[in-house]
This record gives C-alpha cells, structure tokens and sequence, in this order.
C-alpha cells in the first residue's frame, strides 16, 4: 500500500518518490493544500476500492499513517 | 475523432462538463459577453515592449487552452474542440499613462463586454497597455469555456517569468502540461469507478428533505416568486433575470483584518474560505428569518494534481454547498459543519455539475433557472507577485474588469491583494437583483459577522446574530 500511495502522491506535488518516507507529513513536508489531501482521498477510494470514512482519514497527518488506514480497509 | 474544419483535418474531442456550463449559459443568455473573463496585470516599472510581446507570444505557444476553438457539426449539432497550431502574433500597444484612472477602466470594461462568437474562430484578446501612475503590462480577454480563474493566474506567471528569462537571464520557466490531456482523463470519468462513487453521494444529497431558496436581500423575492407560480409551498428561487445585466463591486479589507482572518484560521486547522462562508451564510439565515438550512454555491477549481494545476483551460466545477446549522449551535459548530460539507464537496467535485443541476430539478420539480442558492462564492488564494526576485518590491496589480452582464444573482470572490495580501472581496451581482446600497449592506454585515464570531467563537448562532 505504502508503495502504490506514494505513486499516486507523485501526481500531486513535486517531490522525488525517494525522498517519500512513512513519516513525511502532507501539509509540512509534502506540499499539500486540504484540497489536494481531500481530491486524492476521493481518487484512493476508487483506486483501492475502499470506503473512507473523513473523520478518521483527516486525523491521518503522515504517508504511514494514511497507508495503515487504508491498507486496514482494503483487508476488511 | 478527426473531423475536417475549414479544409483541416484536427484531432477533436467533445467538451467537458466544466466547458459545457458556459456553453449552456450563453444560450440561456441574449448576449455572449456573460461569458467573458477580462483581467489586467500591471507593473509600476518601465517595461521592454518588444520583450513582453515575445513573452506573450511563447506564453500562448507552450498553453493549449490558449489556441483552443470550438466547433459545432453542422449535421448533428455535436460540439467539438481542437487546438490550433501556434502563429505568431502581433500584440496591439494603447498608452493610456496621460488619462484618468477611471477613464482607463472604463475602456476596460467596455473591452470586456465585447463577445467572442464561441463557434467562430479565436477566443481571446491581448493587449499590451501603459496605465497612469506607471504601470505597464497587459489586458487579457478570455472565453471562459477556454480558461478560468486559476488559468488565468497561471497564464500571467508563465508569462512574467518568460519575460523575467528573456531580460535577465533567469532559467526558463518549466513547460506547461497539456490541457488536451487533462480534457482527456475527464472524458474518461464517464462510467469510471470514480464517477459511480460520486454518482452515490450526490444521489444521496438528494435523498434530503427539499432545501429552501435564501436570498441575500431577504425573504421578498421567495415571497414574490410563490405569488406569482400561485403556489405557497414553492421553495425555489430563480438565478436569472430578463438581460442578465451585472455590476461588479470590489472592497478592499485592510491588512490587519484579513491578518485577523487567516490567523484565526490557522489556530483552528480551518481553510481560510470556510471563515468566509460562515460569516455568509450567518447572513443569509440573519436576512432570511433566522433560516438554519443554507445553501451557497461553492466552486471547485479541481486542480489538484501537478498535470491539472499545469495545463490551464477550464475544470472548475461548482455545487451547492448545503449546511444545517441551528441557532444554538455555536460559531465553531457551525465551521466545522461547512468545513466537513466542503470536504464531502472536494472529494466527490468530478462528478458533472449540469448532471446534477438536471437531476436535482427532476427530483424536487424545480423550474427553469430555478435554485436554493442565491450566493456564488469562491475563494482564490492564489496571486503571482514575488515569483521572479528581480520584481520583489516593485508595485504589482491585478485587476478583474466587469462584462456588464452576471449569470448568477450573486457572486462573492475572495481573493488576496498581491500589492499587500490584504483581501478584495469582489461581489458581481445581477443590476435587477439589488441596488448598489443593498451590496453594501450585504458587506456590512458579513464583515461584522465575519469578525464578531472570530472574536467569539463559542458564541451560538443566535447570539452573533443578535450582537450583528
């Protein structure tokens, strides 16, 4: 999952995938805006086939932490 | 498809749903200028002509949505795109330093409101100008189912920075992504999984109970409406008017209030248009009998990848953002409601908003031109000072020039001041609609809502309203 997000983190901000750690947080290190966070969110949930569920994804503030979320719904 | 236009075979693709609302608009509309985005941007320096021109002319070259045309199929009626081949242009020069401010905006303005024939070949118009005071730069006209706002922006930095390369040898600004293939990937949303996903939630909205037109001058017009339809129950207003005539009002808020807004912002992880949006719609409900459910409709730029934010033309989309916010409810409630309902908006925002506008008057039997919402609102964060460091410190505006017509009874933008970063707020209105006075009291009261709620942000509904 941690992978494919940051794939499709690549599509969003210029940043090299190297430098893409678990702990890179999207707001501070990545670059995002909260309409960037929320668009992508909407195309995960289509590219992984999952149901997410806002209150708990805006709390995901890191690359990790949001690619446990959804790697928890895509097992469900 | 290849289609042969004029003796020219050109790769064609259909219109999106973003290009396809102005289009629908012009026909609901008796002039063509409605569709118009005319702007200007200006240094106070003394500029090299010969070099902005250049600039101008590799700008429009490396952006596609700058060459698009549209054609319609005599046969099927069917409407098309293609981009032309880039030809080198020659960029009129108008000295206008020895006039009057006001004259010059008046010109302006009346370029503004000159329409492009959306069927007929270009669909922009530079012109190089000087302005009093010292500012030299260039006026742009645009076809809105070309370019929009943040298009715009994106077309000027590109510009600034070829013309900052050219002069003083600075590297040359990274090219621009391509439109066509943005209007591709939107083509292929059409029955994608993430088109069935929006499909969901916008059908789910319209599983709610029927919303109710709030007007930003008071109930009246809702009144009148229902008196006329004979039908006392009606809850729609209308967005149009016989000619569609418009004004555009600018405020400037000064810096230590905007300063106010953003700082309040950051303290409680808000975006900046959602401060803005609660002190709207806390108007709304105040002028419309303390209403608890509002609708204001908000526009998405939907330019969240690098290949969207780069490719310029035209991908705003725009829903009605719906809030039920109860007067007990406190300021900080009612934020975090818009707050959630514009995320929900920002995720599902690819889905066609004339699909929607159509199925929401199938399902609530509204008429035609008929809405809930009475308030446009957009906030535009975005400003292009300070991208070159040879210009820091050199006067800089910005200016949106008026058509004369407005689609929409109301159109509130946002949008910072590159001179300082205080906020303009812009508000385009429908003429028959309200009167310049009603405009201000409209300001007036959503700048006094705006910062008493900042003030008081556990504070209930009922109470800021009272305070206003």
């Amino acid at each position: 999952m941690f992978e494919k997000m940051v794939e499709m983190i690549c599509q969003y901000v210029e940043v090299e995938a190297e430098d893409i750690t678990r702990d890179s947080r999207f707001i501070e290190d990545l670059g995002f805006n909260s309409y960037d966070v929320m668009s992508m969110m909407g195309d995960a949930e289509a590219e992984f086939d999952i149901e997410i569920e806002q209150e708990e994804a805006v709390k995901c503030k890191t690359v990790g932490e949001l690619a446990d979320y959804f790697e928890g719904l895509a097992n469900d | 498809m290849q289609k042969n236009i004029g003796g020219i075979l050109y790769d064609c693709y259909p219109l999106t749903p973003a290009q396809i609302v102005h289009i629908y608009t012009l026909r609901y509309s008796p002039t063509s200028e409605i569709v118009n985005i005319g702007t200007g941007q200006y240094f106070q320096m003394k500029l090299n002509i010969a070099a902005l021109r250049e600039a101008l002319n590799r700008a429009v070259e490396r952006c596609e949505s700058m060459r698009l045309r549209f054609w319609k199929d005599p046969e099927t009626g069917e409407m098309w795109q293609y981009v032309v081949p880039y030809t080198n242009e020659y960029f009129e020069y108008y000295d206008f330093s020895e006039w009057e401010e006001s004259r010059v905006e008046e010109v302006l303005n009346k370029w503004t409101s000159q329409g492009f024939d959306t069927f007929g070949g270009k669909l922009s118009r530079i012109v190089i100008v000087s302005l009093p005071n010292g500012y030299n730069g260039y006026y742009f006209n645009v076809h809105h189912s070309c370019m929009d706002s943040s298009s715009v922006i994106a077309f000027a930095k590109d510009v600034i920075e070829i013309y900052c390369s050219l002069l003083y040898g600075l590297p040359y600004p990274k090219p621009m992504a391509s439109y066509i293939e943005s209007v591709k990937k939107d083509l292929a949303y059409e029955g994608s999984k993430k088109q069935k996903k929006d499909e969901e939630f916008w059908h789910k909205q319209l599983d709610m109970p029927e919303p109710i037109y709030t007007d930003f001058t008071g109930p009246g017009r809702l009144i009148q409406l229902r008196r006329e339809n004979n039908n006392p129950e009606q809850r729609w207003g209308l967005l149009t008017t016989k000619n569609g005539d418009g004004n555009t009002i600018t405020y400037e808020l000064d810096v230590d209030s905007t300063k106010k807004i953003m700082d309040f912002a950051k303290q409680y992880d808000l975006p900046v248009s959602v401060v803005i949006l609660h002190a709207i719609r806390t108007v709304l409900s105040k002028f419309n009998d303390n209403e608890t459910d509002i609708c204001i409709r908000d526009f998405v730029s939907r330019r969240s990848t690098l290949l969207n934010k780069k490719c310029g033309g035209v991908r705003m989309h725009c829903f009605p953002l719906r809030t039920v916010v109860g007067l007990d409810e406190t300021v900080l409630d009612s934020m975090r409601k818009i707050k959630k309902a514009q995320e929900d908006l920002f995720i599902h925002a690819d889905y066609s908003t004339l699909k929607f506008i159509k199925e929401q008057r199938d399902k609530y039997n509204v008429g035609d031109g008929g809405a809930y919402y009475s308030v446009s609102f957009t906030y535009q964060p975005g400003t292009i000072d300070g991208i070159v460091p040879q210009l820091k410190g050199i006067g800089f505006k910005s200016r949106w020039y008026s058509s004369g017509k407005q689609p929409q009874p109301m159109y509130i933008t946002a949008m910072h001041r590159p001179s300082d970063g205080g906020l303009n707020f812009f508000f385009g209105y429908q003429t028959d609609c309200a009167t310049p006075e009603e405009i201000e009291f409209l300001y007036y009261f959503t700048g006094r809502v705006l910062f008493r709620s900042i003030e008081n942000p556990d504070k209930t509904i009922k109470e800021i309203i009272d305070m206003t």
